[in-house]
């Protein structure tokens, strides 16, 4: 339980780094996350099923796979921001709410209320760490969220590129006045987020279970960490995931399991309502 | 130095052909149950029924500018207290709605309070949250069933219903015409929605007025989702809390056009003759909502105005519409 | 004395915008306040009409304290202001946006309609009451920010920098108009960076630089002030002046 917890926090400060980022940089709130996640379930489990082999296997596939939709996709949203019309970053709301619409209506279409799973040969198997036994899925699913936000976090950090985003992330005109292209800043931001998020999504499969409304669940998950977080503000990510981690486990051991997202939405929105830049206050 | 323009006033009275017309639409709507079968009048009162949820949406999400997402929570509120009050009090149904409609406005005043304070995106995100809380919460209560929901005494008149729902999205509409489109108080909406900023500074009270909209806009869904209840006799959290629910007054609205009088209705009918035509033609399918989501990301891109925006700016001549859209596709 | 600020204070993080600013203004006067960019002539605006909370010190205005009120009561007591890159509402007609202001004093449409198409032809609108704001000009979305700020019957109008970007011939104009309605009894603080602008209009200037107020007299006193050049123009010049 407490494993569990802390895992589906892990694989959310993946997602939730991306989705600051597009708010800090592009302004704005992508209500379809949840349906990215549920677009790479979905995917992981197609191409394993019809081409064989693990579904983890295509993990880099998937990635490159979102990374294009998400640059195909970015002009779109450019556009819907930065439109005449008053209030940009509401028109993005409504426009990436409508994107989520989408998704799932053709989600529910091809694939119905079914529930599915992914298995991967990590399925079922444990490994003995010391005096614990751990599943192995859950352990590669750990490792997984570790390593992709240490990547993350380094590219962030270390490489030009990475100090550009999170400076146009933290003062967008600023930036621009300074040379940088945000257009294309904005493009690479959100395509890296549609990548890393289309590749939990198979994570997020094999560990719980895949349907085509999924999105919502896992949209809340985001939203929580990022609002918690501060929009925009990456390393409160981390911690935001941690704490949303923590409170899983614990509603699901102490209070029952169906007040899981009761209490989810409760934290985010009393923390909207007290500090709405963020526990840290960090926020944009 | 002379006023020019002065037949071109703003906000004249409509032309008397304009009134001629409302009154027709009103007769043809009056009389539409008598020769429609049972089936068609179902669909009618739904449509009739969305046209006020999603005009309601309107005046806090249209006018005011801050897009609540989780509208759906006052119809919810609404459809149960009319349940609870009807089962468990044993009072009628007259005064359940009414109580519907005040407990809707009461939570609306109540949350609306801090979360107003946010601005947009935050504000989205918030209602969004308390939406949701709301569905929870009545999952989890025992007096509105909790997962299993409520089953209200049946009361087989369709016309009844009918006309009781034309009545209420008659009044919403009126409450619109009335307060918003024609009275100092839409216009301080309209400021607020525009600047926020400089209402404030050329004396608009801004939280006041503020509040005063949004429970307006939580009044209507609490009275119609008391009818709702009434209607189908059976409610649970999916059906009347859900967040489609909400998802369906912002894409009428959206779609007809938000911040017009009109606009509502029009993204109500459009929405819901889609619905139904795949409906007819595919079976029950979700496939509608690949088209509503389209629909709206096609309005945001393109025509932000709403339908009604377009038939504002005389767009619908053949050669014009192909010009305009050439024009805006031009990235 | 229509208005007194007692070491007003207020900063942004590690940043003291305004410094235990003390102004006063007398009724019927015209005070011109300038400054480098930064000195934080914009931030006492905002913390005049309420729209900052200011972290210590007093406003006065008209024998009452204002310093904790919201902006719209401030504004209901007699205090307008204009912003100095126009905020109009934008999906509204010229004359819709200053209905919105006349809408302070009246809640009838015809009134406040009747009252908007004066003070529109006060600033000289008139002809564009109609237009939609987004197809007006830079000057006239300037003069819609005085229609707008005279809308509401001020007793005290605050500008902030009402000239900038205009052309030279619409400079002037411009300054008429403020003469005129000075003439009319409107006390007057005007933000500004051209001097020529506040040397023909201002009864006193005070000058800001980081915050402080750095000094307060008559505009042909400021002109030769030696800390006023100083902080326009750098250590250099004080030694030469």
């Amino acid at each position: 339980m407490l494993i569990d917890g802390l895992l589906i926090g892990g694989l959310i400060i993946v997602v939730g780094i991306g989705f600051s980022l597009c708010f800090g940089v592009m302004h704005i709130v992508d209500f379809a996350v949840g349906e990215w996640v549920m677009l790479g379930a979905y995917t992981g489990f197609i191409l394993a099923r019809y081409f064989g082999h693990d579904p983890m296997i295509y993990l880099p596939l998937v990635f490159l796979i979102f990374c294009a939709l998400g640059l195909a996709i970015y002009p779109l949203i450019y556009r819907a921001v930065s439109g005449k019309r008053h209030n940009p970053v509401l028109m993005g709301l409504v426009f990436t709410f409508g994107l989520s619409i989408l998704a799932k209506g053709g989600a529910l279409s091809v694939w119905g209320y079914h529930i599915q799973s992914i298995t991967t040969w990590l399925s079922g198997k444990s490994l003995a760490l010391g005096p614990l036994t751990i599943p192995a899925l859950r352990f590669s699913g750990f490792l997984f969220g570790i390593l992709i936000t240490l990547l993350l976090m380094l590219f962030l950090y270390k490489t030009r590129l990475g100090i550009t985003i999170r400076a146009t992330a933290q003062d967008r005109e600023m930036a621009n006045l300074l040379g940088t292209d945000v257009r294309k800043v904005g493009a690479l931001v959100y395509s890296l987020y549609a990548g890393v998020t289309g590749m939990s999504g198979i994570l997020i499969g094999a560990l719980f279970s895949i349907h085509a409304a999924m999105g919502v669940k896992y949209c809340t998950m985001a939203f929580f960490v990022v609002v918690l977080a501060g929009m925009g503000y990456v390393p409160g990510v981390i911690i935001a995931g941690l704490i949303l981690g923590l409170l899983q486990s614990f509603v699901g051991v102490y209070i029952g399991g169906r007040y899981n997202l009761l209490a989810l939405f409760m934290v985010m929105y009393g923390v909207l309502l007290i500090t709405p830049k963020g526990i840290l206050r960090r926020g944009i | 130095m002379p006023l020019k323009n002065a037949h071109t006033q703003p906000h004249t009275s409509a032309p008397s052909w304009r009134w001629a017309l409302l009154g027709l639409a009103l007769l043809i709507a009056f009389l539409l149950p008598w020769p429609l079968s049972p089936l068609w009048i179902r669909i009618a009162t739904e449509v009739i029924m969305w046209a006020g949820l999603a005009q309601s949406w309107n005046i806090i999400g249209g006018y005011t500018g801050y897009l609540s997402f989780g509208h759906g929570a006052f119809f919810g509120v609404g459809a149960y207290m009319t349940g609870i009050v009807m089962l468990h009090l044993g009072w009628p149904f007259a005064l359940g709605l009414l109580i519907s409609g005040i407990a809707a406005a009461l939570m609306a005043v109540i949350i609306g309070y801090p979360t107003l304070r946010l601005r947009g995106a935050y504000f989205a995100i918030a209602t969004w949250a308390f939406g949701e809380m709301i569905r929870q919460i009545a999952t989890i209560l025992e007096i509105t069933g909790g997962a299993f929901g409520m089953q209200l005494p049946a009361y087989l008149n369709l016309p009844f219903f009918y006309y009781l729902f034309l009545l209420v999205t008659g009044l919403t509409y009126l409450t619109t015409y009335l307060l918003l489109e024609r009275s100092p108080f839409g216009y301080k909406l309209l400021a607020i929605r525009e600047h926020e900023e400089a209402a404030e500074m050329v004396g608009v009270d801004t939280v006041t007025i503020k509040i005063k909209a949004f429970a307006l806009s939580a009044f209507f869904p609490g009275v119609l989702g008391g009818i709702y209840a009434y209607w189908v006799t059976y409610i649970h959290p999916d059906s009347v809390l859900g967040a489609q629910l909400t998802d369906f007054m912002v894409v009428m609205a959206f779609l007809g056009g938000i911040g017009s009088l009109w606009g509502p209705f029009l993204g109500a009918v459009v929405v819901q003759l889609v619905n139904r035509v795949l409906w007819l033609v595919w079976g029950e399918g979700t496939f509608y909502l690949i088209i509503i989501g389209a629909a709206i990301c096609t309005v945001v891109l393109f025509i932000p105005s709403g339908i009604i925006g377009l038939l504002q700016s005389r767009i619908f001549l053949p050669g014009t519409a192909w010009k305009e859209i050439r024009k805006k596709v031009k990235w | 004395m229509l208005l007194q600020s007692h070491d007003l204070t207020k900063s942004f993080g590690g940043l003291v915008a305004v410094n235990q600013l003390s102004l006063k203004v007398e009724k019927g006067t015209i005070l011109g306040i300038i400054g480098p960019n930064g000195s934080g002539k914009t931030t006492f605006f905002n913390l005049i009409t309420g729209m900052l909370p200011s972290d210590s010190g007093k406003v006065i205005f008209n024998g009452q304290e204002i310093t904790k009120l919201r902006p719209h009561r401030i504004a209901r007591l007699g205090v307008g202001r204009t912003f100095q890159i126009p905020a109009p509402f934008s999906q509204m007609t010229v004359l819709e946006n200053v209905m919105v202001s006349a809408f302070l004093h009246t809640s009838s449409m015809k009134t406040a309609k009747k009252k908007a198409e004066e003070v529109l032809e006060k600033v000289g609108l008139d002809e564009k009451a109609d237009f939609q704001v987004l197809n007006v000009t830079l000057e006239d979305r300037k003069r819609l920010e005085l229609a707008r700020a005279l809308a509401i019957e001020p007793i005290l109008l605050l500008l902030d920098e009402v000239m900038s970007g205009l052309t030279p011939v619409e400079v002037k104009s411009a300054i008429n108009l403020i003469k005129q309605m000075h003439h009319q009894g409107l006390t007057i603080i005007v933000v500004e960076h051209v001097m020529d602008v506040i040397l023909s209009l201002c009864d006193r200037v005070a000058v800001l630089d980081y915050g402080r107020k750095i000094a307060e007299d008559t505009p042909q006193k400021i002109v030769n002030h030696p800390e006023v050049i100083r902080a326009y123009l750098g250590e250099r010049y004080r030694a030469r002046g």
